[in-house]
Order: structure tokens, then sequence, then C-alpha cells
């Protein structure tokens, strides 16, 4: 206690130190009067009774430096003045300091930015209780075609895992969220709903604040409609009413008892307005993989137990899917984490975000590591002359040290605030869903993370120049004036080793985003095969019980399109269950004539009316378009596209062929890019497809695919409409009052969420390299600028010799260009090896692609011409004759 | 002044308390004084040694000063012994006495030792 009372006051005394300093002056000073007097009282002469007193006494200054170590905590009082010089230090030099801080701002925050989204993908826990025990279940298939993934399981998989799995809780839910209506009071919504098992809200550990889960009762085939309301959708549309629970809510048309209401802030996987039950059997939705599975570790089970059962449960199926087309294939099945699952697809993209932050702070390293170099050997005389009057090198090294650890907390501190705003720029470009995370705060860990690396970066770059000092030659040093001497040594040759460093991870960088910029274009130039401009969509939710009738759907089509074909300047108004740029339902069909009969194909199926090819401009190649006369009662039909020609009737003729026994194929178009619903080969493609009338479709097949899809309207205009969407609305009102559109697309709209990875990638990826190069251009101008100043003297005697100044600037500039040139080729061996790994993202361009080469090259070499150039005009600027004077 | 023994260290602590005790406050110069009078002047006393010590003594918070003036009339700090202060006497003199005690029946009885 004692102690602590001591030390808290001598901490109080490291500031307030002039008052403390008069105090002891005064109290010695009374001291020595009281002792002189007594002295002169005994008799002492004027001058003995001082000499004696002050004697007594040991010295004054050596008495007040006792008082002072012991008012203080020396060691700190030591710190804090070297922390005052430091700062003075830096501001003397502005120019420095704002330059070091600017790059740590920039390549800090960079840094803070990406790992916030590392952090919230795969460090931090899911938001639920015991994450640990949450897992899903990867599928491993090894055999001719290997693979091993999250795959969606099917209706008798779900059952088998349901009931013959003790160890797991496990429950499914749709692979997304689904448009639907709600109609409270006369006001019609379109809201996204969540299909999930039983036990669902169990796995995840989240309770209703009033009401319950679904029961499995209700979870049954054909079980009663119940509804369980997100907080948000209970607050906003049911303006939190209390008595909500056993109401019925019109939802789809028909009444759903609301059963339950999520806690607010619930974080759920789908992220729902609303969740129904699923209600999965054997057949419909339930014979094809269409369900995802979420699995909680029930108490004293253990992952191993529940792997064997699975297996046991899953491999004695009548049929195992996993193995189609894939002969002497095996498969095993296990768990893993749930949040690997839910983050698998982006983890590759966000490690190679991190690992190209990772660059810039290297590349800012190596340049702060230069600047802090030659500031330092021009700080060498006063170093030397420090040492000269005493100073012990640790104190000297001490003080740089402060110095770049003052400089990196700085540079750390806006770090974050740049990283802060980086990171709200960077989640407003992702499109909203994108990560499957609630959210990415700036916590504790990324704190600590931006700490760390404020830390080393001040270690790294701190450490060269510091080791550099320690090689200091006293005499050399005061002798030289810090003017030539030692900078002309060796040092240039390491600062041009550190430029050539960043110069390669720059190249290495701008051949990267060079890559993927290519792909973009090359994905938004694809043939898409119709034409984009002049559409405008809207789509609506037809999981509706009133449109179950394929009488009322045909009625509901032909009105509406029918009210759009009436506004003025509309071409063509059409109806399709799914557009180009989206993903089409997958089908599987039987061939039913020639030498492919009874094959079973999987392909892409679109319904439309007969407009649809016409409003998308789809060009037909070969047979007819369909036309009003394709009814319900008619010969089914359909139309192909090129591949599905191609694939299945290698090249001959598909006009006349039978597919499902009795459609009969009268016609073949082009192409359309889709977002591949069959091999995700690249995010666009024109994979094979089948188009039947919308007015064929039957009423099972209906309202299955209308739970999956929702379907869009289409019209064409000539020109420009003005409200045209207002119009549109009143039209689709116009056949039904109460059937909400979810929004308006137009196709751009269409190909830009589509690509919205591929766009996120690239702009961050870009930024990234463009501050790479702007890094290393301040880095070989810096190096250059340098040599210009300190050769100011030699340049000069150059040019009254008889060189020119071009030559001057030649000769100047040559090492700066000479490290660019050797980074750049280092850089171009390093992309041989590092781009390999982006054959996965990039499509269309390969992966050594010369356009892109050519380009970083010629990118590389004119920034770096550039930053060499400009600081070599000052050598124009120098006078001769003044120089020549000066000597 | 070799015939002199010089303080030890830790005990000029406890002459300053027992000096501020019998005295009551007392200045700096003062101190040094008394605690040299009491040695029988058998004690050196380095005066510089003693402010540190005093210092130490007030971050303890077993002394407080207050400014004043001094019998001939000199300005003067002076210093005077807190309740902590009374208690850390005690204290301390009864370890010193028991040390000593020590010592002592060491130096008297050495046979006593094995």
């Amino acid at each position: 206690m004692k102690r602590l009372r001591a030390w808290m006051v001598r901490l109080g005394g490291l500031f307030g130190g002039g008052q403390r300093e008069r105090e002891i002056a005064d109290e010695l000073a009374s001291h020595v009067q009281m002792h002189i007097d007594d002295n002169l009282r005994s008799g002492m002469t004027a001058e003995q009774a001082r000499r004696d007193a002050l004697l007594r006494l040991g010295g004054v200054e050596r008495t007040k430096q006792a008082y002072r170590d012991r008012a203080t905590l020396p060691l700190m009082e030591n710190g804090l003045r070297d922390l005052r010089f430091a700062l003075r230090q830096l501001w003397r030099n502005p120019g420095f300091s704002v330059l070091v801080l600017i790059m740590l701002a920039l390549s800090i925050g960079a840094n803070t930015a990406i790992f916030s989204i590392v952090n919230a993908l795969m460090l931090k826990s899911l938001p639920y209780a015991h994450p640990e025990r949450m897992g899903t279940i990867y599928t491993r298939v090894t055999g001719a075609r290997s693979s091993d993934e999250r795959h969606s399981v099917n209706g008798e998989q779900w059952e088998l895992l349901r009931d013959d799995v003790p160890s797991l809780i496990s429950a499914i839910s749709s692979p997304g969220t689904s448009g639907v209506n709600l109609q409270v009071g006369s006001r019609a919504q379109y809201l996204q709903a969540g299909r999930i098992s039983a036990h669902y809200f169990d796995v995840l550990g989240v309770r209703p604040i009033a009401g319950r889960n679904f029961s499995e009762a209700e979870d049954r085939v054909r079980g009663p409609k119940t509804t369980i309301l997100s907080y948000g959708l209970w607050r906003n549309s049911f303006g939190s009413n209390p008595n909500i629970l056993g109401q019925a809510i019109l939802l789809k048309g028909e009444p759903y008892i609301v059963i339950g209401v999520l806690p607010e802030g619930a974080a759920t996987p789908l992220n729902a307005d609303l969740y129904t039950a699923i209600q999965a059997g054997r057949s419909g939705e339930g014979g094809g993989t269409n369900f995802q599975v979420v699995t909680r570790l029930r108490d004293g089970a253990t992952w191993q137990q529940a792997d064997a059962e699975i297996g046991r449960a899953w491999s004695h199926r009548g049929y195992l899917f996993e193995l189609e087309d894939n002969p002497g294939a095996q498969v095993t099945w296990y768990s893993v984490p749930l949040q690997v699952g839910e983050t698998a697809t982006l983890r590759p993209q966000v490690l190679t975000l991190m690992l190209a932050a990772g660059f810039i702070l290297l590349i800012a390293c190596a340049n702060l590591a230069g600047l802090t170099l030659v500031r330092m050997l021009r700080r060498a005389p006063e170093v030397a002359t420090r040492m000269a009057l005493g100073a012990s090198r640790w104190q000297i090294q001490r003080q740089f040290w402060v110095e770049n650890l003052l400089l990196a907390f700085a540079g750390g501190t806006a770090g974050t605030a740049v990283g802060f705003v980086a990171l709200r720029g960077l989640l407003l470009l992702l499109p909203e869903h994108f990560l499957p995370v609630a959210s990415v705060p700036l916590d504790g860990r990324v704190l600590a993370f931006t700490l760390l690396i404020s830390l080393l970066t001040s270690v790294l770059f701190g450490m060269l120049p510091a080791l550099a000092t320690r090689r200091l030659d006293l005499r050399s040093a005061i002798a030289s004036r810090g003017t030539g001497g030692i900078v002309g040594g060796d040092h240039p040759g390491l600062r041009q080793m550190l430029i050539m460093s960043e110069v390669a991870l720059t190249v290495v960088l701008l051949a990267a985003s060079g890559l993927l910029i290519r792909t973009l274009i090359h994905l938004q130039t694809l043939p898409a095969g119709f034409n984009p401009a002049g559409v405008m969509t809207a789509r609506a939710s037809l999981d509706d019980v009133r449109y179950h009738d394929p009488e009322a759907f045909r009625k509901l089509v032909k009105e509406s399109t029918a009210a759009m074909r009436q506004i003025p300047g509309v071409q063509y108004a059409a109806f399709g269950l799914s557009l180009p740029y989206e993903r089409a339902l997958n089908t599987g069909l039987k061939i039913s004539d020639g030498k492919e009969a009874g094959q079973t194909v999987m392909t892409g199926e679109v319904y439309v009316t007969p407009d649809y090819f016409e409003a998308l401009q789809i060009p037909v190649l070969m047979g007819r378009s369909f036309t009003e006369a394709d009814g319900p009662d008619s010969q089914h039909v359909a139309i192909v596209n090129r591949t599905f020609a191609r694939k299945f009737f290698h090249g001959t003729s598909p006009i006349g062929r039978y597919v499902n026994k009795d459609t009969r194929i009268v016609g073949m178009v082009e192409d359309v890019a889709i977002q591949p619903g069959l091999e995700v080969t690249a995010p666009l493609v024109g994979e094979e497809g089948i188009y039947v009338p919308a007015s064929q479709m039957e009423g099972k097949l209906l309202s299955l695919v209308h739970v999956w899809f929702q379907p869009s309207w289409i019209v064409r205009t000539s020109r420009p409409v003005e409200g045209l969407t207002a119009q549109m609305q009143r039209a689709l009102a116009s056949a039904d009052p109460n059937l909400p559109f979810s929004g308006f697309y137009s196709m751009h709209d269409l190909l830009a969420k589509t690509l919205a990875t591929q766009r996120v990638e690239v702009a961050l990826l870009s930024a990234m390299a463009g501050l790479a190069l702007l890094l290393s251009a301040v880095g070989i101008f810096a190096l250059v600028a340098n040599i210009v100043a300190q050769r100011t003297r030699e340049i000069g005697i150059r040019i009254a010799l008889g060189s020119s100044v071009r030559q001057a600037m030649v000769h100047i500039g040559a090492p700066g260009v000479r490290a660019a040139a050797i980074g750049l080729i280092v850089g171009l061996a390093l992309c041989l090896g590092a781009l390999r790994a982006m054959h996965s993202v990039i499509y269309g361009v390969g992966v050594y692609d010369v356009p892109t080469i050519l380009t970083v090259i010629l990118v590389l070499a004119s920034v770096a011409l550039i930053a060499t150039a400009v600081p070599t005009l000052r050598i124009a600027g120098i006078d001769p004759a003044k120089i020549l004077r000066d000597e | 002044m070799g015939d002199k023994a010089d303080v030890w260290q830790g005990t000029l602590a406890l002459m300053v308390l027992k000096t501020l005790e019998a005295m009551g406050p007392l200045h700096g110069y003062g101190i040094a004084r008394r605690i040299e009078q009491t040695s029988g002047n058998l004690l050196s006393l380095n005066y510089g040694t003693l402010y540190p010590a005093l210092l130490k003594l007030e971050q303890e918070g077993s002394i407080a000063a207050e400014w004043g003036v001094s019998e001939n009339n000199r300005r003067a700090k002076f210093y005077s012994l807190t309740k902590a202060g009374r208690r850390q006497l005690r204290r301390e003199a009864q370890n010193w006495e028991q040390t000593t005690a020590i010592v002592a029946r060491f130096l008297s009885s050495t046979e006593d030792l094995v």
C-alpha cells in the first residue's frame, strides 16, 4: 500500500516539474542559509561558513539530482524526454512525417479492412449458442470424377438423417429464400420467406420470444399451415401486436396460423422475413436434392459417432445419386463445422485479398525502411555529436526506436480510421446478403491485429536503419558534415534492393488485377444471345393458392401481358419463368425417339409466352417460335437452344424430334448467357436449355416451380417511356389488384447482380494494385530525389567539366530505373508461379495473358520513368558556378 | 571523520521519524543537526542524503511538510509526523529492537550456536 502510494505520487511527479524545482531550490537555499548562520555564530569567517555548509550538504546540484530521481520515476522520465525529442524531430521534418503517416494509414487501413472481413467470416464464432457443436455435412466422392463439398440432400436422405442419426439434432431448410405475397388489410407485400423443418431453430439455438417452433406434426407433408414471423415483420407489418399468436394471416393467398415470433436481431443463415414449415417428403421437391442440412451435436455424443451413423444411414439407400455416371466411385459423408460450410465459397477469395493486403504492407515497409534509412543517415552528424558528447549507443538507438514507435502508433491510429471508412465503403459495394454474416464489426480482435501489424511495421522499417547506425564511424561522420561520404557508400545499394522488392510485389498485384479486369470485361462483353437494350422486367411471386390452378395462371398471364402491350411505346410484352443472366430451372427429361431414344438428360427449362423470344430478341435459328395456338389442349411443343441440339442430337436437326413421350420440338433458338445451373464452369454460360409454352404447364409442376422461382414480366420499348414501371404495375393490377411486384430490373441490373462477385473482386484487387503502384512510385521518387540532393555538388562539378544536363540526369536517374527494371523482371518471374493460383477465378483469359503482361510492363515502366524523371528535373536548376564557388 | 560511523541504509528514516516524534515539527537542517547531536556526534550525516529520504517519507504519507518560519526568522520547510508516521515509527522501532536484541545475543553467547 505504502509503496503503491509512493509510486502514484512519483508518477504524478512526472508532471509539474517546474513547481518542484523551485521548492527544492528554496528548501536547500534555506538549509544552507541556516547552516551558515550557525557557523557564523560558532566563529567562522563568512567564507569558511559558506564552504563548510556546502561541503556538509554534499553539493547543491548533487542533492537536487538525488531528490529529483526520488521525486519521479527516472526510467519513465527518460522515456518522456525521448518522446518529446522524437515529437520535435518529427515536427521539424513535416514532409517526411506526413509521407510516412499517409503510407502507414493507407497500408494499415487496407489490412484492417480486409482483416475485418476475414475475422467476421472465419474467426468470429457464429452468433449461436455453442457454435462448436453446430455442423453441416460434406459429401466426398472418390473415383474417376472426385468431389468434396457441401451437398444438398433429397427427401430420402433427410428422413434417414432425421430418424436414424441419434447423435445429431438435424434440420433442413430451402437453399435460399423465396418471394411470397402477404396480404395485410388492403395492402399486399412481397416478402422473403424461408422454408425450414421442425427443430431448425433448435439447431440454431434460437428461441421465439413468443410462441414456439414448428412441431413435427406441422412439418409433415400436407400438415397444417403455420408460420413464424421475424421480429422486424411482426413490428413493421403487425404493429407488434401482442395477440398475434394463433391468428391467421393471409400468406400466399391462404390463411397461415402464426405460432411464433423470433427475437429481435435473431440471425439465421436464411435471413428471411418469415418462415414456413418445409413439409418435406420423398416425392415432389423431396425427389431431388433441394434441401440444405444443419446439425447440432447432442450432449454426450461425438462427431465420430455422428459421422458413423450418417454413413450407416445413407449408404444403404436403394439408389446412390452421388455415384451417378461415375463408375467405380466411392462416396463417404462427414460433418464439418457450420461456419466452414457457410463460408466455403468465399474463403479463397477473402484469403487472396488478405494476401494482397499483406503485399501492400510489405511494400509500405520497404518504402518506409528506405525513407527512414536516408533520414537516419542525414542525421549522422547529429548522432555523431551526441555520441561525442557521451551519449551511449543504447541511448541513440532508443531514441530512434521511440521515433519509429511513435510513427507506428500514429500510423496505426490513422490506419484504423482509414480501415473503418474503407470497410464501410466496401460493405456498401457488396450486394445485399453477399456475406453470410449479419455484421462485420471492428472488434477487439481486429484492433489487436492492427496494433500488431503497426508494431511489426515499425520493427521492420525501423530495424534496418537502426542497424545501419551501428556501423556509423564517428570521425568520418563529423568530418563529412553528413553531405557526402556515408550516404555515397553502400546504402543506395540497400535502398535499390528495397525498391526492387516492392516493384516485384507490385508487378504481381498488377498482373493479378489485370487478369480479373480482363475476366470481367470478357464476361460483360460475352455474346449475350439476345438484345438487352430497351428491356424492362418485373418479378412477382405466384407461389399463391390462387394460381395453383393452371386456368387461373393462364388467365393472369394473358390479361397482364395484354394490358402491358397497351402501354404507349411498348413493342412486346412477354412472360417467362426465368430470364437471361439468371439461373434456369433444372429438369431431367427423356429423349423419346431416334438413336438417343430412352436417354435421360439434364437441362435448364424455361416456360415462356409466345412473345418471349421477340421481346428479348433471341434469334430463332430453325423452325418456329411459339404461338397463341400452342394451348393446354393442343400438341405439347418445345423449343431447344443451340447447345441442347448440339449436345443431345449431335448436330442433327432437332425439329420434329420428341422428348418426354409426346412433346414435339418445333424450333431451335440461340443460346443466351445464363447463370450456370448444371455445372459451374463460369459465372455466365450458354447452357443447354429447353423452352416450353407457359400455357402447357401442368398444375402440379406449376405450383412446385413457383415455390422456387418468381417469374418475370418482360416489356421491350422502342424508346424510353416516361413512368414505364408505374404503368406496368397498373397493368398487373388490372389483372390482379393484390399481386405486388418485387421490383423492376433492366437487363443491365440483372447482369450486374450476376457479376457482383467479379465486380467486387476487380474493385478490391485493382484498388490494392493501384495502392501498390503508388507506393512503389513514391519509393522510386524518394530514392532518386535523395540521390539528387546528396550529390548536388558532384553534379555541379560534372556539368562544369562539360557534361550536359541530360547526361547528368541519366547518370543520376540510373539507379532508380535499374531498380525498377530488375524489380519488373523478378516480378514477372514471380507471376509465373503466383498467377497459376488464379485459374479458378478467371474466365475467358489464360493465366499467362500476353496483353495483360504487356500492359503491366508498360504501366510499370511509365510510372517508374516518371517517378525517376521528376526529381532529376531539379538538376537543370543546378548552377555549377555557385557550386564551385562554395567549394 | 574516520572515527565516525556512516548512517546505515534504512536507519535514516527511523531516525528522522524518532526525531520528529521527540521534537515536533522541524525543518530539514534542524533534523540533520538533531540526529548528529543525539548520536553524540558519533554519526557523520551527509546532509544532502536527508532530503531524498524526507521526500520518500512524505510520498509514503508518514510525514507532512509545510512552509513556515524558523526560530531565526528564516523561511523553511517544516516536517511533522502524521498518524501513519507514528504507526510506522512504532513498528520500525519494535523491529529494530528485536533485531538488535537478536544480534546482541549472537555476539554475547557464541557457544549456544553449536
